[in-house]
């Protein structure tokens, strides 16, 4: 008795070690336990009360019976054998299962892995005990999540902050995608207690932080994220390759990198000075933006009115070089009369602008003393307020030089065109 | 039909005694055979095996899978120099030896975990003390896990255990330490900052004095060539007039000083004290004489 009970002990045992639980179902698959499944465990059940109890003599009633009895009945009545056939029948249809869509079956004959059923559908296989099935999920996607739960606001800081090359502290969350890609081994090579997930997040764990520290926070926090995350996925599939667990990683994502909490506001400064900095050059080069284009505009300014002043001038030249060719041809035709002219019409023109003085120097003394400075200023006030007060002050010292004064008290346009009749 | 149930009886006994003889072996499972509780066999092979029926033989089964021991508590080690550093490692083990797990742990999984992580708390003890903190964290840590793999393994093999791996999943600074390092993270972010900001600020003065020297050497260059095409101006003018004047220097001489005179003397405020003597008034003070000239 004590022997059979540890014999099922062992082999069922969920959690070895852990003592405790004696007839739980076995913890082989990760659905809910289906039918074929209760009904093994019920059929095996019967048999150990069957094997307890050798001498009792209603064996072959229930169907379990039918597990042990058929080889054996002989000489028995047509009815125990019409039982037998349909206890033999029964037994044989108990190896029909079900493997739904995207599962995969393992199949063992006496405990050995024989094959691998990955079609859907119903299959057949062996009846117990002499062929078990395992099914595993084997398209699944599963998830799990390092640094935090559920959302990434929702942190565990332990597994959170890791430590960087530089020895800065660093507070990063990822989060891993995975699924069973080898059945076999995946059955086989390990037991993962409570399930695949806490195998998964130790690889990744280890992985990261070794990733993590072989950088600087620099490089996990801004420049290198993606190449962390890819990383860390080929590592942490070689860690789950050394254990042959038959788990395939299929992606691993950085879900957030920051700087933990504590130092948060140094790092947000830091960024602020990037932009800071950002911001002066842009000043500056706003400001050069803006003088530049400025100065190039004076420059073309200034050499366009150079170039205006060139040909004003020559222009002027050639104009003057040209009336005075025209009247030098005149003039060698006959010179002392035009020169006399020419003399006589600047004169008149610069006598009849100005003020004039006419006095006999040669003959006298130096009797007479001119107010020159009031003749000045009467000359400017003239010129600057009006000819109408200037012209009954024209004569004072000397009176009669008014009449010779008369012809200037004609408006200034009048002088300019005299000026340009005499010019021509 | 009297007859029958003792055949029944007898052929139910020994099928009982057949069953309890025959049993299985699974892929993932070692069986163990005690022949009066003496250690008879090791069956490592899968499927369906023999033996005799108890009381004289037994089977036991262990795990032949890889098994995993992560321990929940963080461990405080030293480093070579002399930082608390929080490590949490898990380890990976299987069953070998039977014979050996039984016979030192008696097969008992609790008192193997028990026994492996007490040499690995040794073996980490050693290594990291040897080691500094960057060596751990950084390029190191695999081989510093290999070795200390390498050292429980060697411990593990009298309980017939081998280490499959040891896993360094958090290495950390003890908290007090932590604090430190914040500290001077932040320091180093002022100076990132700063310098960030310092470099900006001369960026942009650079920047603005490389657009003044442009300017300067723009209206520079600008005066220069305007200059140069005024000059190239006036010395066509002055050639022209050369040219038209050298004719007759004598006559250009009296004609400018003609344009001269007019366009001096042009105003009233002009002031002139004239001589009767000067050739102009000439006929005002003798009208009748001849030509002097």
């Amino acid at each position: 008795m004590p022997k059979s009970f540890r014999n099922i002990f062992s082999l069922n045992d969920p959690g070895w070690g852990r003592g405790g639980g004696d007839s739980k179902p076995p913890p082989k698959g990760d659905g809910p336990p289906d039918l074929d499944e209760l009904w093994r465990d019920f059929n095996r059940k019967l048999n150990g009360m069957f094997k307890r109890r050798p001498g009792g003599p209603g064996g072959p009633s229930g169907p379990g019976g039918g597990i042990v009895e058929p080889p054996s009945m002989k000489g028995a009545g047509i009815g125990l054998g019409v039982i037998g056939v349909a206890g033999l029948l029964l037994w044989m249809g108990s190896g029909f299962y079900i493997v739904p869509e995207g599962h995969q079956s393992a199949v063992l004959r006496f405990g050995e892995f024989k094959q691998l059923v990955d079609r859907a559908g119903i299959t057949w296989r062996m009846p117990y005990p002499i062929e078990s099935h395992e099914i595993v999920n084997a398209q699944q996607l599963r998830q799990i999540e390092v640094g935090y739960r559920n959302t990434v606001r929702n942190k565990t800081l332990r597994e959170a902050l890791m430590l960087t090359t530089d020895q800065s502290i660093v507070d990063l969350q990822f989060a891993l995608q995975f699924r069973i890609g080898d059945a076999r081994a995946f059955l086989f090579n390990n037991n993962f207690g409570v399930g695949p997930e806490e195998t998964v997040r130790q690889a990744a764990e280890t992985a990261m932080r070794e990733v993590v520290g072989r950088r600087t926070i620099d490089q996990v926090l801004y420049e290198e994220k993606e190449q962390v995350a890819k990383d860390v996925r080929g590592m942490a599939q070689g860690i789950l390759d050394r254990y042959q667990s038959g788990i395939t990683l299929v992606d691993v994502t950085v879900q957030q990198a920051q700087p933990p909490d504590q130092v948060q506001d140094a790092f947000e400064d830091a960024n602020k000075a990037a932009q800071d900095r950002e911001r002066q050059i842009n000043e500056g080069q706003a400001y050069a933006n803006d003088i530049l284009p400025k100065a190039r505009g004076t420059a073309a300014r200034l050499g366009e009115e150079a170039e205006g002043y060139k040909q004003r001038v020559i222009a002027t030249a050639e104009g003057d070089a040209s009336r005075f060719s025209q009247i030098h041809a005149e003039y060698a035709k006959a010179p002392r009369v035009t020169r006399d002219r020419m003399y006589i019409d600047a004169m008149q023109h610069v006598f009849s602008n100005v003020s004039k003085v006419y006095v006999d120097t040669q003959g006298g003394v130096n009797l007479l003393s001119l107010p020159l400075d009031r003749l000045l200023q009467q000359g400017g006030v003239r010129s600057d307020a009006g000819r109408m007060t200037s012209a009954p002050s024209a004569g004072l010292p000397a009176g009669s030089e008014a009449g010779s004064a008369n012809p200037a008290p004609v408006s200034r346009t009048d002088g300019l065109r005299n000026r340009d009749r005499d010019a021509r | 039909m009297n007859k029958l149930i003792p055949i029944l009886v007898s052929v139910i006994v020994a099928l009982g005694v057949l069953l309890s003889s025959i049993f299985v072996v699974d892929q993932r499972q070692f069986a163990v055979v005690y022949t009066l509780g003496e250690i008879r066999n090791v069956i490592d092979r899968p499927g369906l095996h023999f033996k005799w029926p108890p009381p004289f033989q037994n089977v036991v089964y262990y795990d032949k899978r890889i098994l995993t021991l992560d321990t929940t508590d963080v461990d405080r080690f030293i480093t070579s120099e002399k930082l608390n550093l929080q490590v949490d490692t898990f380890i990976k083990w299987q069953i070998i030896e039977p014979k050996a797990f039984i016979r030192s742990v008696q097969g008992s999984q609790v008192i193997a975990s028990d026994r492996i992580s007490r040499s690995l708390r040794d073996a980490l003890n050693n290594e990291i003390a040897k080691r500094t903190v960057s060596e751990i964290i950084s390029g190191d840590r695999s081989k510093l896990m290999g070795d200390v793999r390498r050292k429980i393994d060697e411990d593990s093999q009298q309980i017939g255990v081998r280490i499959v791996d040891v896993g360094l999943k958090r290495v950390d600074f003890a908290p007090e330490v932590s604090s430190r390092v914040f500290d001077r993270m932040q320091s180093e972010r002022k100076r990132v900052a700063n310098e960030r900001r310092a470099t900006g600020a001369a960026e942009s003065d650079k920047i603005r004095a490389d657009a003044e020297k442009q300017r300067e050497v723009i209206l520079a260059e600008a005066y220069r060539d305007a200059q140069r095409v005024k000059g190239e101006g006036d010395a066509r003018a002055a050639a022209i007039f050369a040219e038209a004047f050298g004719r007759n220097p004598e006559f250009a001489d009296f004609y400018r000083s003609l344009e001269a005179y007019r366009s001096t003397f042009r105003d009233r405020s002009d002031v002139m004290v004239v001589d009767p003597s000067a050739s102009f008034f000439r006929h005002l003070r003798e009208p009748m004489s001849p030509e002097k000239r």
